[in-house]
């Protein structure tokens, strides 16, 4: 079996910039609320009224020379044989060079346990509205809407002391299934697949459209492409 | 795949506090026979869910975050909500969701959701006022209201009692109105008219169509939207996104609107208008189209003899003498010359008489100035516009219509559609194909002489007076004037209202002028709110009801219509309710009846029992839950039912209930275009230009109150006099604020993310806020262009005080080229000085995070149609350094 090398096309014509995808990632991966696996730049420019705004998503970028792994002195920050840019977090020490060496800021450190909210006993109104734990004992788990799911290949959700990042759903691409923020998006922006594969659907896409990537003097070469326009030149 | 890295996972992932819920169980790696990870599962300790996959199951319901009331599944995982998708089988919006489904997560688990009834015991009411709620049982809830309602009706004031309906399911013909009725109440008060009543008034007036339009986006060659922004908002959402990219390389897209919006971003054009000048920029474009000879002939038709007389100043005799052989044709072969109609219209009427009365004179040179567009981008527009032809959409929105005379504008740019031809037309703007459900039985066997009296009362909200004349539908009085209550309860007039039972609605903070609301609420004797959240209004209540979550947690059905289907979905219990709650449109009525029978008065119930029985087993109801499930099942009957007469015939044939449960929707056949030509419900049968239908209307109105059509005009605050009330013409915008003390026109805008009012309590909402063009997360920024903000010595990001003539509001400046000089925006949503601890800065001293806007915007009207205006710039405002 040849081997992989999973990359994401973004199609900016077709992104609208309604952020379901930063959302729908939160929910598949449990991830804290200021922690953004999923992401954008958004930049308006010019002046009234030649003024223009583009919404970039962004994402971990699976770099092929990744800095974050290079600069991982515990091996815990990797390259999967399928291209990704995965991360172990029993062997992460929380030591953040990962997050420094990284120019995408798409890192981030657990220096608390998350999802703190849910662990509070405190309520708005005592007696007349719930507690975050109540609510979560009603439903029965620590985070109400925790998927189990993201726990068979990374912490469901990541502990304190360790960082954290986009795993390109590797959890669900396992089971044959493209990543959260692919299935959300209601544009239909998002291209998963097998670059090794010319029939995949990126593959597809970068044959037919000329492709850029984000800082791509950093020589880090990202497996996360855009293409065309977000709005009017 | 080296082994160890996919080994991460058995490191224990919860925490020690967690672990008496949970436990890792299976924490071993499974490897399944291709070498990939089988999924792990994290189990409940809870025995009874372990037998659930990890992946859960995908339950069908429906999302009402927005009015595109989508079908969407959730999936859910030992009895919990995770995640959400678009239901796959859902024509209208093709198995996509937008941003709001997602959100509603935290919706249903809010922490700080009502957790079952709560009393006041504190009879002060005032916004800094501890309610002190104390917990209550539903049984007493209920005999606690039933014994309001049936003082009421002993003293003979039934009809001073009053439902305010907010966001509502179909079933709300149950607690809306018949329950209302059978009490013998008039006051059934719908939010609909702050929502967007004058833009159905621009759609009825020309073409006899009181509601929302389709757009027939897949065929269109150029779209113009008025203030719409469909990618983010209202009201076919994920559809609107989905087809986007493909919209971009087939049509042009123009988007008026003073802010750089969403779908600004994305579109051809962007003319950043003066707000409340639409009607200025609608009449200079249909200048132009008939000047430059654009119109569409085949609709609209043409001169006899095709020589184009619009020429601009000139006035056109609509009958002339006319010698040629084209004429002759056009006049049975008479020879001699005798007076013929000049123009022979087709399918549309008065277009002569709406170029001499109103648009000879509106060259684009003439609106440049008033509207702020330059003349040669509104010949360019509408010259591009009127290009496409037939598959040309004018795509009215709110934005451009919602004003104090605002209503002229909304005929003005639905006109467009008819200059073009695109009316019902394929590329178009269509209306909506046939749905097959039903509402209630007849209750009128029901009414006692209690509820007779009550029911001859007028309402409360003053519709119908010569100032408001409410013409919904073509007859006068017949629209809701929502924000009106809170004036004519605080003046007794008509009357005082007593009692309140208001569901899924906010009119404490979703209403302008929201501080009329909190003296009208404090002032009011007995209010129930029935929310998931303590929202502002709840502060006022004297019995709050845990509402349901409309996604998770309870029954109901919706019809909407996107991508020319019309559809019906369900609202399904998908999850055990977070908390003690009863479905609101039809428990709680039901659970009042059985009280108020009780207490002697039976009739309620024995209309929900004697008039409902289930359509499968034939048994009338014997509780709320059975009640619930009765109706729901007769009204959809047609969806699922086979021996129903109507199975089949309009749209997706579902074999029985429980198929229609699983699916979640019913479709209704493709629409089909061009039914409605000539046969348009208006008084001529035509697309009015000259509307026929509105001259009715008015002088109906006028007649009742015995007053000239002028004098009407005048009492709704528009200028125009004579003939030029019956077709769009130009109204300059009414604001309130003297421009030199309040030199900007505050305006106001929709965020993607909000689920009408009720998200702010989302961290989600507050995380990713900044997909709004130009917003801030975890902020509610006022935007102002950055020579402004030069100019008065501020600086991006300092904290502005922002006055109106009302009210005052402190909020974060943010420097933004995507607004005009002299205006100021901010996103409607946040403010919130209730709800909860993330919408709030400090929930106990209730402070809000940012402004509610509608503590500055002025309690005003578009009148004929009920309108709250809330847009179009209607206050100015000054601003501060704080």
């Amino acid at each position: 079996m040849a081997k992989k090398r999973y990359a994401m096309v973004i199609d900016l014509h077709r992104c609208v910039g309604c952020a379901a995808c930063d959302i729908a990632c939160k929910a598949e991966n449990n991830v804290p609320v200021e922690f953004h696996w999923s992401n954008h730049i958004v930049e308006t420019r010019g002046t009234f009224p030649n003024t223009t705004f583009r919404y970039i998503p962004t994402l971990c970028n699976h770099c092929e020379n990744a800095p974050c792994v290079t600069n991982c002195p515990t091996t815990a920050m990797y390259k999967a044989e399928n291209g990704m840019t995965l991360h172990d977090a029993n062997k992460c020490i929380g030591c953040r060079l990962c997050q420094l060496a990284c120019p995408y800021g798409v890192i981030f450190f657990n220096k608390e346990t998350p999802h703190a909210n849910y662990r509070d006993s405190q309520a708005a109104i005592p007696g007349a509205t719930f507690s975050g734990r109540e609510v979560a004992e009603r439903a029965g788990a620590p985070l109400p809407y925790y998927n189990p799911a993201r726990a068979a290949t990374y912490p469901g959700v990541r502990p304190r002391g360790v960082v954290e990042k986009c795993t390109f759903c590797d959890h669900k691409v396992a089971v044959g299934e493209e990543p959260a923020c692919v299935t959300a998006c209601p544009a239909d922006a998002r291209l998963f697949g097998d670059l090794n594969d010319p029939e995949s659907k990126p593959a597809q896409a970068l044959a037919r459209h000329r492709p850029r990537v984000l800082q791509r003097d950093k020589g880090t070469q990202p497996h996360v492409f855009y293409i065309r326009e977000y709005g009017k030149a | 795949m080296t082994a160890s890295p996919m080994t991460a996972h058995i490191k224990p992932v919860i925490d020690a506090s967690r672990r008496s819920v949970l436990k890792a169980a299976g924490t071993a790696l499974v490897a399944s026979a291709n070498g990939l990870p089988a999924l792990s599962l994290l189990t409940p300790t809870d025995a009874n869910a372990s037998k659930a996959p990890a992946t859960g199951t995908w339950v069908a319901t429906t999302c009402q975050g927005c009015t595109s009331w989508c079908p969407v599944q959730v999936r859910v995982v030992d009895g919990r909500a995770i995640h959400l998708r678009g239901n796959p089988e859902a024509k209208g919006n093709h198995g996509k969701i937008c941003p709001r489904p997602h959100l509603a997560l935290q919706q249903v688990y809010d922490p700080d959701r009502v957790r079952q009834p709560l009393k006041r015991t504190n009879p002060k009411k005032g916004r800094n006022e501890d309610p002190g709620f104390v917990p209550i049982s539903w049984d007493e809830a209920m005999a606690t209201i039933a014994d309001r309602i049936m003082e009421l009706r002993r003293n003979g004031e039934i009809h001073k009692y009053a439902i305010f309906r907010g966001r509502y399911t179909a079933l709300n013909d149950i607690l809306y109105d018949k329950f209302t009725k059978l009490l013998g109440s008039p006051n059934n008060i719908s939010h609909s008219s702050i929502c967007a009543e004058a833009e159905k008034f621009g759609a009825f007036y020309t073409e006899g169509y009181w509601n929302y339009r389709d757009y027939d986006l897949e065929e269109a060659r150029y779209i113009l939207c008025w203030g719409a922004d469909p990618l983010a908002s209202n009201r076919m959402v994920p559809h609107a996104i989905n087809f986007w990219g493909g919209v971009r390389d087939r049509a042009k897209i123009a988007v008026i609107d003073p802010r750089l919006s969403a779908t600004a971003a994305k579109a051809d054009e962007w003319l950043p208008i003066i707000p409340g000048e639409d009607g200025a920029l609608a009449l200079a474009m249909a200048h132009v189209i008939l000047v430059e000879g654009a119109w569409n002939k085949s609709f609209v038709g043409d001169f006899v003899d095709g020589k184009n007389r619009f020429v601009p100043g000139q006035e056109i005799q609509p009958l002339q003498t006319l010698a040629s052989a084209a004429a002759a044709t056009a006049t049975n072969g008479a020879r001699d010359p005798v007076l013929v109609p000049v123009f022979a219209e087709k399918h549309t009427h008065g277009l002569l008489a709406w170029w001499n009365l109103e648009l000879k004179d509106r060259t684009p040179e003439w609106a440049e100035p008033i509207c702020g567009i330059p003349a040669a981008q509104i010949r360019r527009v509408a010259l591009d516009f009127a290009a496409a032809g037939s598959r040309a959409i004018s795509w009215l929105s709110p934005g451009a219509c919602m004003q104090v005379r605002g209503a002229y504008a909304a005929m003005a740019a639905h006109a467009l559609n008819g200059l073009v031809g695109s009316v019902d037309a394929r590329g178009g703007v269509v209306t909506h194909a046939p749905t097959v459900t039903r509402s209630a039985p007849a209750h009128d066997a029901y009414l006692d002489d209690i509820a007779k009296e009550g029911l001859k009362r007028p309402k409360i909200d003053q519709r119908g007076r010569l100032e408001f004349p409410a013409m919904a539908s073509g007859r006068p009085g017949s629209g809701v004037l929502t924000n009106r209550v809170a004036d004519a309860m605080l003046a007794k007039d008509p009357y005082d209202l007593k009692m309140i039972i208001a569901y899924w609605s906010n009119f404490a903070f979703s209403c302008t002028g929201a501080q009329r609301w909190e003296e009208a609420l404090s002032k009011l004797p007995f209010l129930v709110h029935i929310t998931t959240n303590a929202s502002e209004t709840t502060m006022f209540a004297d019995i709050v009801l845990p509402a349901p979550h409309q996604l998770f947690e309870r029954w109901g059905y919706v019809n909407n219509k996107q991508n020319l289907h019309s559809y019906t979905t369900l609202n399904v219990p998908v999850i055990k309710p977070v908390a003690d709650v009863r479905n609101e449109e039809t428990e709680v009525p039901w659970l009042l009846a059985e009280k108020l029978a009780e207490r002697g008065f039976d009739l309620p119930l024995r209309y929900f029992k004697e008039m409902f029985k289930d359509p499968e087993t034939g048994q009338a109801p014997t509780n709320a839950q059975e009640f619930t499930l009765c109706h729901l099942k007769t009204s959809t009957r047609a969806c699922w039912d086979k021996t129903d007469p109507n199975w089949g015939k309009y749209g997706d044939a579902i074999d029985g209930w429980e198929a229609f449960v699983r699916r979640g929707v019913w479709n209704s056949k493709r629409f089909t275009y061009g039914q409605r030509v000539d046969r348009f419900p208006t008084v001529t049968k035509k697309f009015e230009f000259y509307s026929s239908t509105l001259k009715k209307a008015l002088e109906e109105h006028a007649a009742k109150h015995k007053v000239t059509v002028d004098e009407v005009m005048e009492a709704t605050k528009y200028v125009c006099r004579g003939e030029l009330a019956f077709v769009p013409h130009f109204e300059p915008a009414l604001r309130h604020g003297d421009p030199q003390e309040f030199p900007f026109i505050f305006f106001e805008h929709r965020s993607r993310l909000n689920r009408e009012g009720r998200s702010q309590n989302c961290t989600w909402y507050q995380a990713h806020k900044n997909c709004d063009p130009g917003d801030e997360n975890w902020d509610d920024v006022l935007k102002m262009n950055p020579a402004d903000v030069a100019r008065l010595g501020l600086r991006n990001g300092d904290l502005v005080r922002v006055t109106s003539v009302q009210g005052s509001i402190v909020v974060r400046l943010k420097a933004w080229e995507g607004v005009r000089p002299g205006t100021v925006a901010k996103c409607y949503g946040q403010g919130h000085w209730a709800y909860g601890r993330v919408a709030t800065k400090d929930f106990a001293r209730r402070l809000p995070r940012g402004g509610n806007n509608n503590e500055l915007l002025v309690a005003d009207y578009e009148r004929l149609s009920g309108s709250t205006a809330r847009h179009g710039g209607l206050t100015r405002v000054r601003v501060e350094r704080a």
